[in-house]
């Protein structure tokens, strides 16, 4: 690799110890920047040899303290060199893209060379890995209709712990054929969702999908928590949608330029939703969005504060930010870059439970005094959802304990409703694995076991 | 000037989303130094968290940190960038930080001894001092209504960038003279040693002072953002209006002066005249009342790619300050031009240096205006 990629010094040291959240930081010994699926099987033997913990990185993003080092002497495998898009595969409608490949390079790449074909983004930073946030089964704003990013896997390329590089999915008869996972058995999940304990993915071939001519927007309005759930559920089971955003209507505020802390009134609309529809023709995104506003109309029959207001509208009111937040939501994430902690207790959760939910989070975040920033996105078709609470924080001492404390609470009460942790902090999983079926845990320990006997990746994430 | 508190002030703004590290909407590289050495420490927000870990106590002076900290051009790209509260004091945290850095382990050598030159001969190369000798030359007077501040890069190093504005100057009729001028202190300022550029300030204003000129001309991108900023964070103020020479040139010069030129030229924006001070169009306009056919690089205004040079990057990683010259050679290139142009000695020095292999001839703005008056 070269010197140059390899520090030590105490700067380094201190940067990778932490992330945004409030997870405890730890030091790693050293940080190294592999170029190469060569250099990262290199590393990963000697790390294996010498039984050294390896905390893979790209950007450090994931908001749950994901590649803070659990335990001394680990060394950060910062895999941004590993950039390059290496194929874009117009038939399939694939991309073979190395782990340092982001969501903003994805969507210059796609807009220069196929522009008929998209990805699909997430309410990140621009700069993170797509391949991370799929392994972390991420979402983003192809969600609702297709779920979560891990179902946009078609295979990888990965290096396991113990240093043998191996192919899963389609992928495995050669170069060019990376079209899917099935029908195989589907070892993808020997990987995802592992939060890098079981390998380092060295290139991922991800799903891309036609670019539809015709999308339109619109924001819902709408009250309580009943309400909100009621008819997202009914709009959703529609099918017509790509993607739907619900979130606090203080988000909305804050993209409309208001200062924080952001009051919401009682008599005012509580949750604002984002719509998307998209289609060959005008006359079939027409056909969509007529459906959905039917189901809107039967709402506003029984109380006039529901709204459906056309993007249109709501580009006069946010000017540009508007645009940026339909066409690339990376591009409005800044209302969550206000400080230098940002945290969340984010899970996936049964649609029977999203109204129990959000009211009882809300009660805790209040309580706490933190800005209410609820989010929910339906998944899958109506299937489950993502619901978190978002808190952005200084992470000066009082403020980190009392996010803490609140986090802690938030996670306990949507444990309570079966709801499942994702990006899951250590505390977090701790938390959910004293619950869970124990014949899981058990199963988990020994597909670790067996992966990583010597236990030098990621040592001590997931609390396992 | 490194404004005392602007770390405390920002100390919890810094998310660490990376934003800085390319072009918003863009996706292409903005931050050299991130991009040269790769480490997260090496971008805007690495930097801003050394400076955070410093004032929590969670991390102690050590010279290991010394790196991080100087590798910065202080280009400013991060500031355009990011989308935090700071955005716009970036620079200002990472220059309080050297300063701190200084204070607690000393300069870098190369700094150090750069700040001893201009201590003992008033200009960081260590060339006997000039004084006026020029006005002398040139028949100067000892008062006028402009003073062209030429900087030491252009006296001493890019002389023809100091001939071309004289000659300009004259050529116009402009009623100029210069003054016994002192290094302005940006060397001393960008690299943490703002003791010294008090003194060096104090000297030029009151040269200024004693000139009775109403507007001081630069041909310096780093010596116009001294004296228009800097001097009045250090509490001095030049009490004149203080004008790039392609600004100036936006007044004086007219078409009728010129001999029209068959060339086609990019312009690189300097980062110490475009994201630091704001003036992206006065250059531009010169080229074009000159006649020149311009063609712009894709990254270009507040989005250009740093040429190298600045923020005492040169003196300490030489290979990085090429390294970063040559990506901006190769996107000249790739507009096609025959000239790649500048306003400012540092990058027409720095880009010069790595020139060869570039079908590019590397001039500053002034050199071709005054082919076009001659
Ligand atoms: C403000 C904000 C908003 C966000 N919004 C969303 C959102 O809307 N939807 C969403 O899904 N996410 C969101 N995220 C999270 C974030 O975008 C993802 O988690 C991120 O894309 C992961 O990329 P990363 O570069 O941060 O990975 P890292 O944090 O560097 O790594 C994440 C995990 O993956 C492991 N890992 C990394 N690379 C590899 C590899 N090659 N092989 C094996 N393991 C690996 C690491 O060890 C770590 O456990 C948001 C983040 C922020 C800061
Ligand atoms: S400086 Fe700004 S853009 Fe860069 S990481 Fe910090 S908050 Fe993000
Ligand atoms: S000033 Fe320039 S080199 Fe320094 S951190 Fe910002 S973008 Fe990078």
């Amino acid at each position: 690799m070269g010197e140059s990629n390899v520090a030590d010094g105490e700067g380094e040291r201190y940067i990778y110890s932490y992330d945004m959240t409030e997870n405890e930081p730890r030091r790693p010994v050293a940080v190294v920047m592999p170029a190469t699926v060569e250099e990262v099987q290199a590393i990963v033997r000697l790390a294996n040899e010498r039984r050294t913990p390896l905390v893979p990185f790209v950007t450090g993003q994931n908001v749950g303290g994901l590649t803070i080092p659990q335990v001394d002497g680990a060394v950060i495998v910062d895999l941004r060199r590993m950039n390059r898009i290496l194929t874009v595969d117009e038939d399939a409608m694939y991309a073979l893209i190395e782990p340092g490949v982001t969501f903003g390079h994805m969507k210059r790449y796609l807009g220069r060379h196929s522009p008929g074909l998209r990805y699909t983004y997430p309410l990140a930073p621009p700069f993170t890995s797509i391949v991370a946030n799929a392994l972390l089964q991420g979402l983003c704003d192809l969600s609702t209709r297709r779920g979560a990013m891990e179902n946009f896997i078609n295979g990888f390329e990965v290096v396991l712990p113990t240093g043998e590089i191996v192919r899963v999915g389609s992928g495995i008869l050669g170069e060019d054929n990376w079209f899917g996972r099935y029908p195989l058995p589907d070892l993808v999940g020997l990987f995802s969702g592992w939060q890098g304990m079981t390998g380092i993915v060295t290139k991922m071939a991800v799903q891309l999908w036609p670019k539809q001519p015709y999308v339109r927007y619109a924001a819902l309005f709408t009250t309580d928590e009943e309400q909100t759930v009621g008819l997202l559920r009914r709009i959703v089971r529609t099918q017509v949608l790509d993607d739907a955003d619900c979130m606090s209507v203080s988000l909305v505020k804050m993209l409309l330029g208001a200062e924080p802390p952001v009051d919401i009134y009682p008599d005012e609309p509580q949750y604002a939703t984002l719509l998307t529809v998209s289609g060959q023709n005008e006359l079939e995104v027409e056909g969509k969005y007529q459906a959905v506003a039917q189901a809107v109309a039967r709402e506003r029959s029984r109380d006039r504060r529901v709204n459906l207001i056309d993007w249109d509208a709501i580009t006069v009111l946010m000017g540009r930010d508007a645009n940026s937040w339909v066409d690339f939501p990376s591009d409005a994430f800044k209302i969550l870059a206000e400080y230098d902690g940002l945290t969340w207790v984010g899970t996936y959760v049964h649609p029977a439970r999203w109204a129990t939910a959000l009211k009882r989070g809300r009660e805790v975040v209040e309580r706490y005094g933190f800005e209410l920033m609820a989010f929910l996105k339906p998944m899958n078709g109506m299937h489950y959802g993502e619901l978190k609470f978002i808190v952005r924080f200084p992470k000066d001492p009082e403020t980190i304990e009392r996010v803490r404390q609140c986090n802690s609470e938030l996670l306990d009460v949507l444990l309570a409703l079966g709801a499942i942790p994702y990006k899951t902090p250590v505390w977090a999983a701790r938390r959910l694995l004293e619950r869970c079926d124990s014949g899981f845990v058990q199963l988990l320990r020994r597909i670790r076991e067996f992966l990583d006997p010597n236990g030098i990746l990621n040592p001590g994430r997931y609390s396992l | 000037m490194t404004s005392v508190g602007a770390i405390e002030r920002y100390l919890h703004n810094c998310i660490r989303c990376g934003t800085c590290k390319y072009l918003f909407r863009d996706y292409r590289p903005s931050c050299p130094s991130g991009e040269y050495f790769g480490f997260e420490t090496y971008y805007a927000s690495g930097r801003i968290g050394i400076a955070r870990g410093i004032a929590t106590g969670d991390l102690e002076w050590d010279e290991t940190l010394l790196r991080p900290i100087f590798a910065c051009t202080t280009c400013g790209s991060c500031e355009v960038q990011c989308l935090a509260p700071h955005r716009d004091h970036i620079v200002e945290m990472i220059e309080e930080l050297r300063a701190q850095a200084v204070e607690r382990l000393g300069a870098l050598p190369h700094h150090r001894a750069f700040a001893e030159k201009i201590q003992s001969v008033h200009n960081p190369y260590g060339a006997a001092h000039h004084g006026r000798r020029i006005a002398t030359k040139l028949d100067l007077p000892r008062t006028a209504p402009v003073v062209y501040f030429v900087g030491c890069t252009s006296m001493y190093r890019e002389n023809e960038i100091r001939d071309a504005t004289l000659h300009i100057l004259s050529r116009l009729g402009v009623d100029f003279t210069v003054i016994d001028e002192y290094c302005c202190g940006s060397p001393l300022l960008r690299t943490g040693q703002a003791g010294l550029a008090v003194q060096v300030a104090a000297h030029n204003v009151r040269e200024i002072a004693n000139s009775g000129a109403r507007v001081v001309v630069t041909s310096c991108a780093g010596c116009l953002r001294t004296l228009r900023d800097d001097y009045e964070s250090l509490g001095l103020s030049t009490g004149v209006e203080v004008l790039h020479i392609t600004e100036f040139l936006a007044e004086h010069l007219t078409r009728e002066h010129l001999t029209r030129m068959d060339l086609t030229v990019t312009y690189h924006d300097p980062c110490h005249l475009g994201r630091h001070a704001g003036i992206y169009e006065a250059p531009r306009a010169a080229l074009e009342t000159i006649g020149v056919e311009t063609m712009e690089m894709s990254r270009n205004r507040a989005n250009a790619w740093c040429c190298g040079a600045g923020g005492g990057v040169k003196s300490v990683f030489p290979d990085f300050a090429l390294w970063t010259a040559r990506r901006r050679l190769e996107e000249a290139s790739e507009t096609g031009a025959e000239v790649l142009t500048s306003a400012c000695p540092f990058c027409r020095r720095n880009l010069s240096d790595t020139a060869d292999g570039y079908r590019l001839d590397v001039r500053d703005v002034v050199e071709l205006v005054d082919r076009a008056l001659r």
